[in-house]
């Protein structure tokens, strides 16, 4: 029973905070003005509403929230099954390079094509995968792939994409494509459209299913390779399935919105302390808490400021302070 | 019947590189524990997990039920043989009951999770281990002993005929020492297990001897075993000094009527270090 009010609490949260982003930004909004936005384009009924209001709503609040909350539940759930595929707590959705990746990938691609959106999004994506690629094949001496080779394999790679991001804002022209390149390396959702969210949405949701499908073999690949394997596990197969959806959920998130960080470290850590850590729950309140927090956050960024703060700040400076809250409040939960 | 029948192996990491050991043969039987005694580094480890498939050996064959381990996947071997670590990182404070609850990997799909089922056998192996009380707790929380216990728990879960166990006492104080000792002898009686494991306790052996199981042990020795039979048979002072370098006095008591309780006690070293630690340091 217990278990059954916790699932329909993760569902529910992430689509109430969807909603509550609708009213709020520079022109807030009445909750009849909303609803009969959102019901004239359901129902095809006219309210006579304003063209601003159905813009605001539909095409700008709408597809930024939902891209927001996958975003958000991306990278908190790569995060949580990295951290038990490499059995530890400290590792985050970034942890195989993919966020260097995405980076560099980005910044070549603005360099290149003055900042063409489908060309940064393809360039993020392609680098993000490649940079995975690269680590997970470091990782593979001795024809076998130990968690701290591989873990090894990513600190190299994301260095090298580092200094790559470096050498790009280096040649780059300052006028123009650095403070682009700066700002996407922030992370921001304001670009966000729904073809956006379709695009990316393959790739996030290939890898977030996978995940949750597999979620409960994470915790048998969480005893080591020498127990997983004597308990029957057949590491190369499932360790790939891992690492393969991860890397995809963490790839669609960051090409869309940027370099966020946080999330896809803390967000797990938060689910531990109230889920435990069990990654059949762990898995899906990952999803959920990190859609909330990624859309809440996005939402204060809105509101305190008029100009656009980017999210990569704002993920920290929020989410810092509620983390240690919680580990008050919970005395860590079996840390 | 022999269960687990190991021929001519031999195990190198590399080829050409030194060999880890060589010309291993031995088999065990149903209801039986076969103890591997050596010093550090003698290839115990090795050898064991070349039982386990996580090695595969570069010469002879390992046969788990009249089936040759190389032609089998984890999943398969992982029907046979459950594995119990010689020390177990807790990284992630999982409860007990999940912990055990892994033991039914082998029999679950790729995108499932344990069923009801598995629970209830779960609950059994805690039973079986005395630890069903303890079910709802994070395993981090759990003494070294219970912890050891706990593997052996899921390891039961596993449901295989054999269990091996890689210094299933190490780390652990007085009492659980004995406790596991017990609870393995309960398990073989009980359940008609078979034990395969490495132990740095030459008396544990004549414990298990005791208590009417038969018990081989095999005393490896650079590379190869030094000699292979019952616990009274090639426990003496004079295999003790070769394998470990140390003078032992075997001592007997009679424990009651029938048996006699039987006991290598360590004298001392000799020369103080054995002849490989002497090499090192040369």
């Amino acid at each position: 029973m217990r278990k059954r009010i916790i699932y329909i609490l993760l569902i529910i949260a992430p689509l109430l905070c969807v909603f509550a982003t609708l009213f709020v930004g520079r022109y807030p909004l009445s909750l009849p003005l909303v609803i009969k936005t959102l019901w004239s384009q359901i129902a095809l009924v006219n309210y006579n509403i304003p063209d601003m209001y159905q813009t605001l709503v539909w095409d700008i609040r709408m597809p930024r929230a939902i891209l927001g909350a996958m975003v958000g539940g991306c990278l908190a759930v790569s995060g949580a099954a990295f951290q038990g595929l490499f059995r530890n707590p400290l590792v985050s959705s970034g942890i195989l390079g993919v966020s260097s990746g995405a980076g560099f990938g980005a910044a070549l691609a603005i360099i290149l094509f003055q900042g063409n959106t489908s060309a940064v999004y393809i360039f993020a994506f392609v680098f993000a995968l490649l940079a995975v690629l690269l680590s997970y094949l470091i990782g593979r001496v001795y024809n076998t792939t130990p968690t701290i080779t591989l873990v090894l394999g990513g600190v190299v790679v994301s260095s090298i994409f580092s200094a790559l991001i470096s050498f790009a804002k280096y040649v780059a022209d300052p006028y123009q494509q650095l403070p682009t390149i700066v700002f996407w390396l922030m992370g921001s959702l304001a670009t966000a459209r729904y073809h956006d969210i379709l695009v990316a949405g393959i790739p996030m949701g290939i890898g977030v299913a996978g995940l949750i499908a597999i979620r409960w073999r994470i915790n048998v690949l969480s005893m080591g390779d020498r127990e997983a394997h004597s308990l029957g596990i057949n590491l190369a197969v499932d360790k790939g399935i891992v690492i393969i959806c991860a890397s995809l959920a963490t790839a669609g998130a960051v090409c869309v919105s940027g370099i966020i960080g946080w999330v896809g470290l803390v967000i797990p850590h938060i689910c531990r302390m109230i889920v435990g850590n069990d990654n059949r729950v762990l898995i899906p309140a990952s999803l959920s808490v990190g859609a909330c927090f990624l859309v809440l956050v996005d939402n204060v960024g809105r509101i305190i400021t008029g100009s656009e703060m980017p999210l990569g700040i704002l993920t920290a400076l929020i989410g810092g302070p509620f983390f240690v809250w919680l580990l008050k409040k919970t005395k860590g939960g079996g840390w | 019947m022999s269960i687990l029948e190991v021929a001519n192996a031999s195990f190198n990491y590399e080829r050409h590189s030194e060999k880890i050991f060589e010309d291993i043969n031995f088999t065990v039987g149903k209801g039986e524990i076969f103890c591997l005694l050596g010093p550090n580094g003698c290839g115990k480890s090795t050898l064991l997990d070349s039982i386990l498939g996580i090695n595969h050996l570069n010469e002879g064959g390992i046969r788990i039920m009249g089936k040759d381990t190389r032609t089998l996947k984890a999943g398969q071997i992982a029907r046979y043989i459950a594995y119990v670590p010689q020390s177990h990182e807790r990284t992630f404070p999982y409860r007990v009951i999940d912990i055990v609850k892994m033991g039914r990997a082998v029999y679950t799909g790729r995108f499932s999770s344990p069923s009801a089922e598995d629970k209830e056998i779960a609950k059994e192996a805690l039973d079986l281990v005395g630890l069903r009380h303890l079910r709802h707790r994070p395993y981090t929380q759990l003494s070294g002993g219970e912890g050891q216990l706990v593997m052996i728990a899921r390891a039961l879960a596993q449901k295989t005929p054999v269990i091996v166990m890689d210094e299933p006492t190490a780390h652990l104080d007085f009492k659980h020492e004995m406790v596991v000792m017990e609870t393995i002898v309960r398990l073989v009686k009980t359940a008609n297990l078979t034990v395969v494991m490495a132990t740095h306790f030459p008396n544990h052996t004549f414990y298990l001897e005791n208590n009417g199981i038969k018990t081989t042990v095999a005393l490896m020795y650079k590379k190869h075993f030094l000699e292979v039979g019952s616990p009274t048979q090639v426990l003496n002072e004079h295999n003790m000094r070769t394998l470990y370098n140390v003078n032992t006095k075997l001592m007997t008591c009679p424990l009651d009527i029938s048996t006699e309780l039987k006991q290598l006690v360590p004298v001392s070293t000799l020369n103080g270090l054995n002849e490989e630690e002497r090499n090192a340091d040369v």
